[in-house]
């Protein structure tokens, strides 16, 4: 096997698997940020008990988001040593500031959010989520900002080979960005709100205690996926413009996409420039999901008096649609990304030639052994996210009171 | 502007090295027993700065990525082993510190502590290995690639990499020294003490295996430097020895800090003006200042970072602030 492809196969497998988790972090985060908000505005506790046990879902699915991120990070530098040679000038921006912006201050705020229930004052304990929802969302758009790049480079000159940042306005207003950033958060919360109507359908199935907790998440859930899904379709189709101008070989073979093959087989020689079936298989799919899961709106209608509930049915019908926005999600990032190939930085630099001199058997080695871990994370994480999803909102350790105090309440200095 | 981001890139780098270097070390400590309360204390007094201390690390490659781009690609790629393997260490730390807690049965939790331990050492073992692999010069070539990955299996590499986890456990003991409540802390501190002259000596065969290597002697273009900061190491670790018999652990873990710190400076000083020097031709040694982005994108981050900078390191500091003293009962406890 060569290298290329083992490395092509590798982020992947990274980026699926970096996908499925941040797109229900994304989306949990800004429901978090509703209840534990509604919870400080009232002082009502069931607001509090929503804030923890979805709090308590959110963060363990969090540790995934982190672990395959830093893998994807360092990845770029591991198998895609090309890539910071020809175009880090231009592509290593967005990507440091979201690291300084962004996740830094993240996971930093997460820390604290997660230790100071009791500790800090209830204020203070919202602005932290407020920080990590604000930053969660500038994570995404500065990566979609580096993303959009390898798109559709712009504001760049080429001196010596080498691509150098001339106008970094350009990256802001790329035409791939807007469209794509609005696509991928509504998309988030559609992930986010899906879980959470289904996590509760299950619990209202089943009859389990705290009926009331879990028909408030139902709605919210249910609404949230609802007013998502109309986003995730006006964003999505309105890319076909811009991505059709910018990327005409991505989803044909029309006049321009012919005329800008020719151009790049005189500047970079004969090749392959259509991209692989794959991508536009892939779209086909998520599509007919995305219009499926259009019909959430139908089932709105039955929250009045809980018809949704009582007929029980409906909750089945949520229920077993949770893998789809899922699916739809990998499908939509296969599309975008298998549609630009083979080019790395479309009409730029070509895959062949970002991939690192690394040996066969090295990056061999190196697939095997961080999918095997990662896919294993992924799973053990699935399946404490379920037991901890089933096993319902009665005392979760997150937000838990500590035992009452036996200790002087000044601590002592550190350095005295 | 060069300088400044080179400086910069240490500083998050060290920092790092700083502050998850106590991640990794009470990690390593998880393996001395303790029993499962033991563990879970020792876990509780990380607690609340865990997840912003391994941001230090991504923050450092972003900068590595964004100021210098041709630096990341051939560092990562040229030392793949290590960097491959210290990542995987990473990456069990993060998931084994913050899953462990999540199943009840205490065999599972054990199980998972493990997994924290073997991440400690990886990680310890490659950012060790890595910083010595730049200190004795990699094979780059004039096309610009470094080849192959047998330049990291050296002596150097080996001792570097060992000295690296001696140096990460007594900085672990150290802070469980400072944080754990009053009664554990002494038991905490006498083992902090005994780690001392095991990283002492691991730094000193580290040093002497250094010294005695023809590529080490090659590619250090500032001997002086490189003589120095191992012995202001030696000293850093003397000086934690004395606070923790003095009992100010306070003070020991500046010191056991100083001394995670310091091997970032001496590469950074002794292999100035270069960052890769190469082993199989003098033309293809990489400097800063080729390293480095070109101008537009140097500015750009520093109008970025320049206000940014000021809010990291608060949020950084309210965070230590704010869970600041020794952990007792009512210390929230999630890990």
């Amino acid at each position: 096997m060569d290298t290329l492809l083992l490395a092509r196969l590798q982020f992947a497998t990274t980026t699926s698997i970096h996908f499925l988790f941040v797109v229900v972090t994304l989306g949990l985060v800004t429901l978090l940020v509703v209840m534990q908000t509604a919870w400080v505005l009232t002082g009502n506790p069931a607001w509090e008990r929503l804030t923890r046990y979805w709090g308590q879902l959110y963060v363990i699915n969090y540790v995934l988001g982190i672990a395959t991120g830093i893998v994807m990070e360092f990845q770029f530098g591991l198998n895609w040593s090309g890539l910071s040679r020809y175009v880090g000038n231009v592509f290593g921006a967005p990507l440091a500031i979201e690291t300084l912006v962004a996740f830094f201050l993240e996971s930093t705020f997460l820390g604290m959010w997660i230790f100071g229930w009791h500790r800090l004052g209830k204020g203070v304990h919202l602005a932290l989520l407020w920080g990590v929802a604000i930053t969660a969302y500038a994570s995404a758009f500065w990566i979609m900002v580096a993303n959009s790049w390898l798109q559709h480079p712009v504001g760049y000159e080429v001196r010596d080979g080498i691509a150098h940042l001339t106008d970094f306005g350009a990256l802001l207003s790329n035409p791939s960005l807007g469209m794509a950033f609005g696509h991928v958060v509504s998309a988030a919360l559609l992930v986010g709100g899906m879980l959470m109507a289904a996590v509760s359908a299950w619990h209202l199935i089943r009859r389990t205690p705290d009926f009331a907790l879990f028909r408030t998440s139902l709605r919210i859930g249910l609404v949230t996926a609802a007013l998502a899904i109309t986003l995730v379709q006006g964003f999505g189709f309105a890319q076909f413009g811009p991505v059709g101008e910018v990327q005409p070989t991505k989803f044909g073979q029309g006049p321009e996409a012919q005329a800008l093959i020719t151009e790049w087989t005189t500047r970079f020689g004969p090749g392959d420039y259509t991209p692989p079936v794959l991508a536009s298989v892939g779209l086909g799919f998520m599509i007919l999901i995305g219009l499926t899961l259009g019909c959430v709106w139908l089932l709105l209608p039955l929250l009045f008096r809980d018809w949704i509930i009582r007929l029980r049915f409906p909750l089945w019908l949520v229920l077993l649609a949770l893998p789809l926005p899922f699916v739809a999600v990998i499908l939509g990032w296969i599309a975008r990304e298998v549609g630009r190939q083979p080019w790395v930085a479309y009409g730029l630099l070509p895959t062949e030639q970002a991939v690192s001199p690394v040996g066969a058997p090295v990056m061999l080695a190196s697939l095997i052994g961080f999918s095997l871990l990662l896919g294993t994370l992924a799973v053990t994480n699935w399946v404490l996210l379920a037991r901890h999803a089933t096993r319902g909102a009665v005392d979760p350790p997150l937000g838990r009171p500590p035992a009452p105090p036996n200790e002087p309440a000044q601590p002592e200095p550190a350095l005295a | 502007m060069d300088l400044a981001w080179y400086a910069l890139l240490g500083l998050f780098f060290g920092a790092y090295l700083v502050l998850a270097g106590y991640d990794y070390g009470v990690g390593l400590l998880l393996a001395r027993g303790g029993g499962p309360a033991g563990r879970r204390a020792a876990l509780t007094a990380l607690g609340p700065f865990f997840l912003g201390n391994e941001v230090w690390l991504v923050a450092a490659v972003g900068i590595l990525f964004g100021a210098f781009p041709v630096l990341e690609g051939e560092l990562l790629s040229g030392c793949y082993p290590a960097v491959a393997g210290a990542l995987a260490g990473v990456v069990l730390v993060t998931a084994g510190v913050q899953l462990r807690s999540r199943p009840t049965d205490e065999r599972i939790r054990e199980r998972w502590d493990r997994v924290v331990v073997v991440g400690s050492v990886l990680a310890a073992l490659g950012w060790g290995v890595l910083l010595a692999t730049l200190l004795q010069g990699v094979p780059r070539h004039a096309d610009g690639h470094v080849a192959g990955v047998s330049h990291l299996v050296t002596p150097f590499a080996a001792t570097a990499g060992l000295a690296m986890v001696a140096l990460v456990a007594v900085h672990g003991a150290t802070f469980l020294t400072l944080r754990l409540p009053a009664a554990d802390a002494a038991v905490v501190g006498r083992s902090a003490r005994r780690l001392v002259p095991v990283a002492l000596i691991a730094v000193a065969v580290a040093t002497v295996v250094g010294v005695l290597s023809d590529r080490v002697r090659d590619a250090v273009q500032r001997p002086a430097v490189a003589v120095l900061l191992p012995v202001l190491l030696a000293a850093a670790l003397f000086a934690a020895r004395t606070a923790l018999a003095r009992r100010r652990p306070g003070w020991a873990l500046v010191a056991t800090g100083a001394a995670l710190a310091l091997p970032v400076a001496l590469v950074g000083a002794a292999l100035w003006p270069y960052v890769l020097v190469s082993t199989t031709d003098s033309g293809a040694s990489l400097t800063v200042a080729d390293a480095a982005a070109s101008a537009p994108t140097l500015r750009l981050l520093g109008w970025v970072a320049l206000p940014l900078l000021p809010a990291l390191l608060g949020f950084q500091a309210m965070c230590w602030w704010v869970f600041r003293g020794r952990t007792d009962g009512r210390a929230p406890v999630y890990w």
